[in-house]
């Protein structure tokens, strides 16, 4: 009966050495060691045997059993290290076929680098505020210090919409400069409104009658030009990289004073001047400046106590200097083959 | 405003100091260059013509000289001109040489003879224009010298002047700001003295009356007998054509060279033609007319200031004057007009009659009237040396609204305190007084500021500081960003909402678009979408008239384009404002609204599969924002299908519409197949917004059934939901329909509908029959409530 045993477990251990594979090294299992497995039925049909003898045989079966299973779990797992040696041959794809496109809407150009501003204001503290853009001759225009008939008002060619000229569609976004400081009403304010603007000109690439604009309030004790200018640097620089300077060059805005434009320097030369900045170095990028104490009274906050920076500046102009886009109209066509580049 | 870098020579050194530097300096101190161009004659030389003949073989007229160009060399030179005799002076470019019109001089052979250089035309040195091909003359000079002794170094700067310094729309005020920003002294005063003293008085000569103070607050009438009227000295035309202006004759050229120099327009009538001798600043009747000097035509109304005699309008005031009365080659006797025009005035005329001219688009800036008399008085001492013109005592100056002083006080703590810079006390008061102020301490240290009469913008201490800070320099203001220490802040908003819409949509696959604001009221009307439109009363064209009323027609409109311009059939959403109606101060309602627009097949089934996504897309958009379930009633609209449109609402208020849009919609589009639309008021949908909240998992198993009837089409789903719900009761988590199947074996008018259903318990395994007899009292309910019957 040892004997027996003893050839069951020779004959598994040569089966289970020679099995092939992960799925003949399982049948050598079931054939020996499974439930009607020839060893298993060997074991349990120990009736013949007479008492004294079946320990002997009990523990030569047992031991044949680790023997075997210890056979069967080495060779397994030398069939599976194998195997998945192999991977690289058995299941390689041709890694090189093109993937389908993902299904997913683009947002367009304009909005995403709205948000990056308004991101980008927010870390420091700003906040969102919005405004009308159909809107009165007092909150476009004559509260910030541009009479009726001004030359000042020429910059901006107005559409109205009553003959009286009372309703406009805003020209800018400095309409939310007296709006924020009434809704707000006591300083600190430190706000930002982005938002259509409107102004008659004829198309072309470099004008629209609509675009849109990003307006920048910041009204507190004791602000000054080179808290605006810092304000502008830490714009540019989120937006371009720390190696893009900005410049101020004085200017003229009545709702402010002093009053600037600011430039960003070229991106190509950094400043030497190439094609893209014709020559200059410089790129005009927005105008800026000190809110004049007037329209603070306007907005009923006390010159004597607060000073005020604003700048406004177009964000279809920061979105072609960042996408070298060349032509303002691509942004309100909705070609999907631009709209998709972004 | 074209400057003449030669020019601003007269009233500042410019010794050392390059155009390019120049243009720097003033673009950074507020005078922004825009371009620069040099004409820079030094590299050519004097030439004495020793001897011309011409050129025996050549086809073209050609001529070849022995030319001595100093340093006793002498050189042959081929040139197409024959005015170059023996003797006479020229312009030479020897070889190498690069002549200011971009022509590169080499030395070679023309027409087999030796050619060692150039003589220059006018033309070609950009010194003037001519028609004939003729060698530039030179009246002095040495053979050898450069041409630059004698023709300084040009540069010409295309400079932008703001509309608050029209003081710098002439030479004078650029070169004001050139002296202070490079720290050097104007050479000239700014009033220049008086010069008349011819008898009799002019005010025998002329009377001025101003009827209208309001629209001119200075009249200056000045007689200057006896002229010569000719050409211009060849310097004066120079200067005229550097800054632009083209030279007509000595008196007239002398009204335009002021105007260029110190910004304040001037007109010189003839005064025989002023009849009466007498002068009435007077609103022009209704229907009068006056031809103009730009041989214009133009009618006029009692809005419309002119000058005018005893009889009729002589000019526009401000503006341009009359062809009867102007200056001609017969005239004799002229009065020289300097006057003050109310700004907004000429603009409204200016306006009115689509003209503008020099002189408007200086006068609407607003001039001081003070400059009128520097005006008057450099013009009369300038016509009296060109045109030999005897100038009066005594002028007519009716003054009624005189210039008030303006003092400014400013502390100078202010300027360090705004700029965020310290200037040193000295150098703010110098930049002051070369800026032409004056200022003086006062005992409590404050300044008492007195801008310069041309400064009409100058009113407040903060004026006073820009003219500090900029000539100072604003890029030595260190850069830095506000921060105070203070107790109080305003919280950073939570999460960007309309971010998360945008995200809704684009994970969908929704493209977006930007579309203008503007379209054509012509358009809503057709779609009828025009009420309470608010269209601009100026439009550039009726494409872009009026303020849209929906944001459909944009998605439309975009669609259409891709489709014709690439095939591309695409799901297109927009969020953006629409603007109607007209509130009692004049504005419109503006509520953002969020549009979407997918286009699909042709067929029936097409066009429902298209409704139902944009279903899902409506409620995914109120599951993110925990805005609760959203409810859908049968709804019409115009733009969409009868039978296939619904009206949302969430918490019992109507936020929007989804349906297929109406065939007819399409055909104004031209738009081929089917297309589905979802229009939401972004606004209540934001509002709706509530908190998310984490709910426990359940610990229990579900079981999930599945329940297919049979029912009347008139029957709702909603409907038969609303049922299924009570017949569950608690244990039924949740509910749907999945399914929808019409066939002839059902029947006419019948459907069939499968709905998924989940039970489960928070406490405990459910059981079978548990389920097995909600399922059965669901299945009753549907029969007794509305015929539903199993399938």
């Amino acid at each position: 009966m040892i004997n027996r045993v003893e050839e069951l477990k020779e004959a598994a251990l040569s089966a289970a050495a020679a099995a092939g594979d992960e799925a003949a090294l399982e049948d050598v299992r079931v054939a020996y060691l499974g439930r009607k497995g020839r060893l298993t039925e060997v074991l349990s049909n120990l009736g013949g045997v007479p008492a004294a003898e079946r320990p002997a045989i009990g523990q030569a079966g047992n031991r044949a059993k680790q023997e075997i299973g210890a056979a069967i779990a080495e060779r397994a797992g030398f069939l599976s290290d194998s195997r998945l040696e192999a991977l690289a041959e058995t299941e390689a794809i041709d890694i090189t076929f093109p993937a389908p496109p993902l299904r997913r809407g683009h947002a367009h150009v304009l909005s995403q680098v709205r948000r990056q501003l308004e991101v980008i204001f927010e870390r420091i503290g700003y906040s969102v505020e919005e405004g009308p853009e159909i809107e009165t001759d007092w909150y476009n225009f004559e509260a910030l210090n541009l009479p009726k008939g001004h030359a000042s008002r020429d910059v901006q060619d107005s559409f109205f919409l009553d003959p009286g000229e009372e309703t406009v569609l805003r020209t800018h976004t400095s309409n939310v400069q007296i709006r924020g400081m009434e809704r707000i009403g006591q300083p600190p304010i430190y706000i930002v409104a982005p938002g259509r603007v409107y102004r008659r000109e004829n198309l072309d690439a470099t004008h629209l009658a609509g675009f849109m604009q990003l307006e920048g309030l910041a009204v507190d004790q004791g602000l000054t030009v080179g808290d605006l200018k810092g304000t502008l640097l830490y714009l540019v620089q989120s937006l371009f990289g720390p190696q893009r300077q900005v410049r101020m060059r004085p200017h003229h805005f009545g709702y402010t004073e002093p009053s600037f434009e600011f430039d960003t320097i070229c991106g190509r030369c950094l400043g030497k001047g190439c094609r893209s900045c014709g020559q200059e170095g410089w790129l005009e990028t927005g105008g800026c400046g000190m809110v004049h104490p007037q329209v603070l009274r306007n907005g009923g906050i006390d010159p004597e106590r607060y000073t005020g920076y604003a700048w406004g500046f177009g964000i279809e102009r920061i979105a072609m200097l960042e996408y070298d886009v060349e032509d303002l109209r691509l942004f309100y066509e909705n070609d999907l083959r631009f709209n998709r580049q972004f | 405003m074209r400057i003449s870098y030669e020019w601003l020579g007269e009233y500042v050194d410019t010794a050392g100091l390059s155009p390019a530097e120049a243009a720097e300096l003033l673009t950074m101190s507020g005078t922004k260059i825009e371009s620069l161009s040099v004409v820079d004659l030094s590299e050519i030389v004097v030439g004495r013509v020793l001897e011309q003949r011409e050129h025996p073989r050549s086809n073209k007229p050609l001529w070849i000289h022995q030319v001595d160009v100093g340093g006793g060399q002498t050189r042959q030179i081929v040139a197409g001109a024959a005015n170059a005799v023996a003797g006479t002076l020229v312009p030479v470019a020897l070889p190498g040489t690069r002549v200011p019109s971009g022509t590169l001089v080499r030395d070679g052979k023309i027409a087999g003879e030796r050619a060692q250089g150039m003589l220059c035309s006018a033309d070609e040195l950009l010194q003037a224009e001519e028609r004939v091909p003729r060698i530039m003359l030179l009246d002095r000079g040495e053979p050898g010298e450069s041409l630059a002794t004698y023709f300084p170094v040009e540069a010409i700067l295309e400079a932008e002047i703001t509309p608050n310094r029209p003081d710098c729309l002439g030479h004078l005020g650029v070169a004001r700001e050139l002296a202070a920003a490079a720290g050097r002294e104007l050479k000239v005063d700014f009033m220049p003295t008086f010069t008349g003293g011819i008898e009799p008085p002019g005010t025998d000569l002329v009377q001025v009356t101003i009827e209208e103070p309001d629209l001119c607050s200075r009249y200056i009438g000045a007689p200057i007998t006896g002229v010569k009227v000719g050409p211009s000295p060849e310097w004066l035309q120079r200067r005229l054509r550097a800054a632009g202006v083209r030279p007509i004759n000595n008196v007239v050229d002398v009204s335009a060279y002021v105007m260029l120099e110190y910004g304040q327009p001037l007109h010189v009538f003839d005064l025989a033609r002023v009849a009466g001798s007498e002068i009435r600043v007077r609103r022009a009747r209704e229907g009068e007319r006056l031809a103009c000097l730009d041989g214009q035509q133009r009618s006029l109304t009692d809005r419309m200031l002119v000058i005018a005699d005893r009889d009729r309008p002589l000019a526009l005031a401000g503006l341009i004057g009359g062809e009867d009365s102007g200056v001609t080659g017969a005239t004799v006797d002229v009065l020289l007009e300097a006057a003050t025009f109310d700004g907004v005035s000429v603009r409204a005329t200016s306006r009115a009659l689509a003209l503008r001219t020099e002189a408007s688009s200086r006068f609407e800036k607003g001039l001081a009237p003070e400059l009128a008399l520097a005006g008057a008085r450099r013009a009369a001492t300038l016509v009296a040396e060109l045109a030999g013109g005897r100038v009066h005592r005594d002028w007519a100056d009716e003054y009624p609204r005189p210039q008030q002083p303006v003092r400014v006080r400013v502390d100078p703590l202010q300027v360090d305190a705004l700029l965020g810079v310290h200037v040193p006390l000295e150098e703010s008061q110098a930049i002051l007084r070369r800026l032409g102020f004056h200022l003086r301490t006062l005992d409590d240290g404050a300044w008492d500021v007195l801008p310069p009469v041309f400064r009409l913008d100058v009113t407040i201490p903060e004026d006073i500081v820009e003219e500090v800070g900029r000539i100072h320099g604003i890029e030595r203001i260190p850069a830095t960003l506000p921060g105070r220490r203070r107790p109080n802040w305003i919280p950073a908003g939570g999460e960007h909402l309309p971010s998360r819409l945008r995200e809704v949509l684009l994970g969908a696959g929704f493209d977006e678009t930007v579309s203008s604001a503007l379209v054509s009221r012509r358009l809503l009307e057709r779609l009828g979408l025009a009420e309470g439109a608010r269209s601009v009363i100026n439009p550039m064209s009726d494409e872009l008239d009026t303020m849209r009323t929906s944001l459909l027609p944009s998605l439309l409109l975009a669609g259409v384009l891709n489709q014709n311009r690439s095939g591309i059939r695409a799901d297109l959403f927009e969020l953006g404002r629409v603007y109607r109606g007209t509130l009692a101060d004049g504005r419109a309602e503006e509520p953002t609204r969020l549009a979407a627009l997918s286009r699909v097949g042709g067929d029936l089934e097409a066009g429902r599969a298209g409704f139902l996504r944009l279903k899902s897309v409506a409620d995914r958009l109120a599951e993110d924002l925990a805005a609760g379930p959203v409810e859908y009633r049968r709804a019409s609209a115009g733009l969409f299908h009868p039978g296939r449109t619904a009206s949302i609402h969430l918490g019992g208020r109507e936020v929007g519409i989804v349906g297929e849009l109406h065939p007819a919609t399409l055909q104004v589009f031209d738009l081929d197949g089917r297309a589905v639309a979802l229009d939401l008021d972004a606004d209540l949908l934001l509002a709706a917004a509530g908190a998310r909240r984490a709910r426990e998992l359940p610990r229990f198993p579900a079981v999930d059934r599945d329940l297919a009837v049979v029912v009347s089409d008139a029957i709702s789903a909603a409907e038969l939901l609303a049922t299924i719900g009570p017949a569950g009761g608690p244990l039924l988590e949740s509910m749907t329909a999945f399914d929808e199947y019409r066939s002839e074996q059902l029947g006419r008018r019948v459907r069939s509908i499968a709905f998924a259903l989940t039970f489960r318990s928070l406490e405990r395994t459910l059981t079978d029959s548990e389920v097995d007899s909600l399922m059965a009292s669901i299945r009753s309910r549907l029969e007794s409530e509305h015929r539903a019957r199993p399938r």
